[in-house]
């Protein structure tokens, strides 16, 4: 009884799937279309626009083989302009995870202290509270003309978009400490060092993490735009490309690979943050 | 070189194509032991085309040059021409300053030249290893290129003027070494508007062109404007990055663009739209794109841009020849570079074209390839910025024209790979059927009747 | 009289409110302890009991007074005086055996890892905790929690052990147990101790002295109750003894009534001196336990107020 109740998850998500692609299926069927007037202008057009209609939406089998020939090679590299989609997303990855790093290098102390001392929390507030909410495409052009180079103006807006979190995150998880903790640490003589690494980062450590895991998603869904806009290399530049080219297919085969991606760094970072997590 | 049409010699007579020689016959042998008096040859060009740039009527410049004396002439110019500096651009063909090179383009058939020549090996016969990235927009590609990241790039030609002027970019010294292409636009329209094809009827229509500096805007303009529309007031005109077009097009956001290939049949490829006329009916022989560099790489590295430029004249001679188009075709469809099926391409290139009402056109002009920076094509673009506003104040036409559409240099380059250069920096052009005269801007700013002036 | 171990010399605490007035929550508070001794401080809630043990502790600082340990005044927190707190306040992130070995290093940062394992481990034995060592606090009970508060204490030797109701937030049996584990544990260490309670039972069977507070604020010492009973006293023959009851009935009738009309009290009250008393011995057999004031079992100067 109870495995007939696991399966019924599965099993629902699996008819909402095939629904979709149903649905999805039956909407892109070609149409009965007139034949073409004249072959030799039949040749020079697109099928659908011989027969005087619009390009089509592709199908699910069109994005079926297209996902599945992408899979055969995810790797080519046939100049800087074109490359498989396995290395576009690596790019895109490399680049979020840099700019992700370095945001972290730089909120986790700079949010430790704000944590810590009120003076400093007051002080540098207002900063935070304008600066927040400024989105994160908004500093591109900024940044190309100030760091005069796209790749690091790229990792510059990543890192400016995944800051807050976990600026805000760490200064608030820093400041929420239990009082007794740190009372506890005062009446061992632990020095403010060991009380900064053994008692408090420790303690900060979900609320910091839940920082840095809101921080990835952003920077992830940053990564695609902030590629579209200055293109070269990653996947944001993959879509932008195959945009230039019209394919819808190439366009969702790369949405299918963003979500995934994005899926799987979401999760590694929960699993990341189960291991600081705390029962009390 | 007894026979050089020296612009200093007021009694020399007229001969082969390049003018230099007496007849086809000496050109080209001349053409084949060129590189002993390569030098020579070097300085009297820089100093003949300096001097054309100067009094571009030959009337003028005899009674000029008959009057003070060729010397004394020289020196005259030299005060305020740095005669120096543009001939040692040339003087010496010493080792590469840089043989990798990053040279951004937008992905559309104005950058044939640029991007054959990676796939064709043009690049690499000068010893250059070029790559050729493909850039999002007008804006991304002059801000890679201001920041140099990119050592050359593929602009709209009216880019490296308003950089130059320092309209829409802080100002910088800019040049423009090549024209990519002439002709080679159209006007398409949404296929629901093919009943439509009297300008008078497009009261209310939205336009796309790529860029708000752009040959597109003002040809788009010039159109609307002869047929008695205001592009300002009648019209809307939106700047619609290139690859965007085709999908706002068939999503009703725009009922029209005047773009660059092959933005146009692409929309014909995909029944989203017709092509309701070419560009080269409004102007036969217009510019389009340019090849575009810093004045700083051209004077820091002349070697490198030499080579550079070279590559881009060979490719741009070779690609002037209609059979070799289908060739061209297939080296710039694919993702890497143009990214669209080969068909259009090759309907863009050849002129053999659908034109999306269910006609097979043939054009074999429809696009083609002319490196000459005109003067007078400079000058033309600074008309159109001032009549609609985007350039105001004074200018002076004739020195910005000179100092961004470097024609020295491509004349020189061009006689180097065969190609027959104009003896002339200037010429008037008619745009649709009216008389455009490079020495009077003003005049024909004025005679129009719509205008923001 | 020789020089106790912790010398409590007219502390007082006061806070500003917004309003700029200020509340002397308590005041001209004067008490010693000696080595060895167990100590309680029983009060109403709003004496300022916690606030007196974090003065202690060095924790807070007074608002004046000083206090002495060892002759020496406390300035802040200090290894010497080892907290045992009322949440117990371990380290949820951390192990039985973290929790503990965080608090030895602390004591002893030159010792190898192995020492400090060795040596928590003996107070992990010493409060019955063997076996639990890998136990995260959320795996344990509210009782076993406060064993490791304990244990944590005790494993960094500390001069004295200042509790902060200790066993307050505990169910009734777990709280005997818990009690006479440290009645034993004390007797078996020599320990010294101040806690705080407000639970009567606690005091008599854990406390040699019990200072009363009478209520806040303005709070004082009201007496120093002496319980007279032996120390190998336990849970389960404490009722049994005949000074419990007196003793119980002192207290009790001190919360309930007298704890309140202090504010009343005489001009002869000196606070340096709080009246030291036995209420637990029979009136005849009254003994005066400070040679320097006349002591009456069971007597108060106090009665005389009622």
């Amino acid at each position: 009884m109870t495995s007939l109740r696991n399966w019924r998850a599965p099993a629902l998500s699996m008819v909402v799937f095939l629904l979709m692609i149903g649905i999805w299926h039956a909407l892109t069927l070609p149409k009965a279309a007139p034949p073409a007037a004249d072959s030799e202008y039949a040749a020079l057009v697109g099928a659908a626009a011989a027969s005087g209609q619009k390009s089509a939406f592709p199908s699910p089998a069109d994005v079926g083989a297209k996902i599945w020939q992408h899979l055969q090679e995810p790797f080519y590299d046939r100049g800087p302009n074109d490359k498989g989609i396995g290395i576009q997303l690596a790019f895109s990855i490399a680049r979020v995870l840099t700019g992700y790093l370095l945001a972290a290098l730089v909120a986790i102390p700079v949010g430790f202290l704000i944590g810590m001392s009120p003076t400093v929390y007051r002080a540098l507030d207002p900063y935070i509270q304008v600066l927040k909410p400024i989105s994160p495409l908004a500093w591109m052009p900024l940044a190309l003309f100030t760091l005069k180079d796209s790749s690091i103006s790229a990792i510059f807006v990543i890192f400016i978009c995944s800051l807050w979190p976990m600026l805000i995150n760490t200064a608030f998880g820093v400041a929420s400490v239990r009082k007794e903790w740190l009372n506890v640490a005062r009446t061992l003589e632990v020095g403010p060092l060991r009380t900064a690494f053994r008692v408090i980062l420790p303690a900060a450590a979900p609320t910091i993490m839940t920082g840095m895991r809101i921080s990835i998603g952003i920077a992830w869904l940053v990564i695609v735009a902030a590629e579209m806009l200055v293109g070269g290399t990653g996947i944001g530049y993959f879509v932008w490309n195959e945009w230039n080219n019209l394919s819808i297919t190439n366009i969702l085969t790369a949405i299918l690979a963003i979500g995934l991606v994005g899926m799987l760094l979401d999760l590694l970072l929960a699993r990341l943050t189960r291991l600081v997590t705390f029962p009390e | 070189m007894s026979a050089f049409k020296d612009p200093f010699n007021p009694g020399v007579k007229l001969g082969c194509g390049c003018g230099r020689h007496s007849d086809q016959a000496a050109h080209d042998a001349d053409l084949a032991t060129q590189t002993s008096d390569t030098e020579a040859l070097g300085n009297r060009v820089v100093e003949a085309a300096v001097m054309r740039a100067l009094f571009p009527h030959d009337a003028t410049r005899r009674r000029f040059l008959n009057a003070v004396g060729a010397s004394t002439a020289m020196a005259a110019v030299s005060t305020f021409f740095p005669m120096g500096m543009a001939k040692d651009v040339f003087a010496q063909t010493g080792p590469l300053e840089k043989s990798s090179i990053k040279v951004g383009f937008i992905p559309i058939t104005c950058a044939t030249p640029i991007i054959m020549s990676q796939p064709m090996g043009f690049y690499g016969r000068q010893g250059l290893n070029v790559d050729v990235v493909k850039t999002a927009g007008w804006a991304v590609i002059r801000d890679k290129t201001l920041n140099k990241e990119y050592d050359a790039a593929h602009m709209l030609s009216p880019m490296p003027i308003a950089i130059s002027l320092g309209i829409g970019a802080n100002a910088m010294p800019y040049t423009v070494p090549a024209i990519e292409n002439i002709n080679g636009q159209a006007i398409t329209l949404s296929i629901k508007h093919k009943d439509k094809r009297d300008p008078k009827s497009w009261k209310g229509f939205k336009f796309a062109v790529p860029f708000d500096y752009s040959m597109h805007n003002y040809l788009l303009r010039y159109y609307l404007a002869e047929h008695g529309l205001d592009p300002d007031k009648d019209v809307q005109i939106r700047s619609v990055p290139p690859p965007e077009m085709v999908a706002n097009l068939r999503a009703d956001n725009i009922d029209g663009f005047l773009a660059p290939d092959p933005v146009n049949q692409r929309a014909v490829f995909d029944g989203v739209g017709f092509i309701h006329t070419l560009t080269k009916e409004l102007w036969e022989g217009h510019p389009c794109c340019a090849f575009a560099a810093s004045r700083e790489f051209v004077t820091k590295m002349p070697n490198t841009y030499r080579a550079l430029l070279k590559a881009i004249m060979e490719a741009t001679a070779y690609a002037a020849k209609p059979e070799n188009r289908k060739q061209i075709a297939e080296a710039i469809a694919p993702a890497n570079y143009l990214n669209q099926p080969v068909t259009v391409i090759e309907q863009v290139l050849t002129g053999t074209y659908a034109d999306g009402l269910g006609n097979v056109k043939k054009d074999a002009n429809r696009i083609d390839f002319d490196p000459f920076p005109w003067h007078s094509f400079a000058i033309w673009i600074m008309s159109q910025m001032k009549r609609w506003g985007q350039l105001k104040g004074d200018v002076d036409y004739a020195k910005v024209a000179r100092e961004v559409f470097l024609a020295t240099d491509a004349a020189r380059l061009m006689r180097e790979v065969g190609m027959k250069p104009p003896t002339t920096t200037t010429k008037k052009f008619l745009v649709m059927g009216k008389e455009f005269d490079p020495a009077k801007p003003e005049a024909y700013i004025q005679s129009f009747a719509i205008k923001r002036v | 009289m020789s020089e106790p171990l912790i010398r409590v010399e007219g502390i007082a605490k006061k806070f500003t409110g917004r309003d700029g007035t200020s509340t002397t929550v308590f005041e001209n508070l004067y008490f010693g302890i000696e080595p060895g001794e167990f100590v309680c401080l029983i009060g109403h809630s709003g004496c300022g009991k916690t606030t007196i043990l974090n003065v202690l502790s060095g924790l807070e600082q007074a608002s004046s007074g000083y206090v002495f340990v060892g002759g020496r005044e406390v300035s802040g927190p200090s290894l010497d005086r080892a907290v045992i707190f009322q949440s117990h306040a371990l380290m949820p992130w951390l192990t039985v055996m973290g929790n503990i070995s965080f608090a030895v290093s602390s004591r002893w940062p030159e010792w190898s890892d192995a020492k400090v394992r060795e040596h928590a481990q003996k107070y992990i034995d010493l409060v019955n905790l063997t076996g639990s060592e890998k136990k995260r606090p959320a795996e344990l009970s509210g009782g076993m929690k406060q064993r490791v508060g304990i244990a944590r204490a005790l494993s960094i030797q500390p001069k004295m052990l200042l509790m902060d109701e200790p066993f307050s937030a505990l169910d009734a049996l777990t709280r005997g147990v818990l009690q006479e584990e440290v009645l034993r544990i004390c007797a078996e260490t020599r320990q010294t101790v101040f806690m705080i309670t407000h639970d009567v039972d606690e005091a008599i069977l854990l406390a040699d002295k019990i200072i009363l507070m009478t209520n806040g604020p303005q709070a004082k010492i009201a007496e120093v109750v002496v319980n007279t009973m032996p120390r190998s006293r336990t849970r389960h023959d404490l009722h049994k003894h005949p000074h419990y009851y007196r003793i119980r009935n002192h207290l009790i009738d001190f919360l309930v009534d007298r704890s309140k009309l202090f504010a009343a009290v005489s001009a002869e009250f000196d606070p340096r001196h709080p009246p030291l008393v036995s209420p637990g011995l029979d009136p005849a057999e009254a003994t005066v336990l400070d040679p320097s004031r006349p002591q009456g079992g069971g007597v108060t100067p106090l009665a005389a107020v009622r």
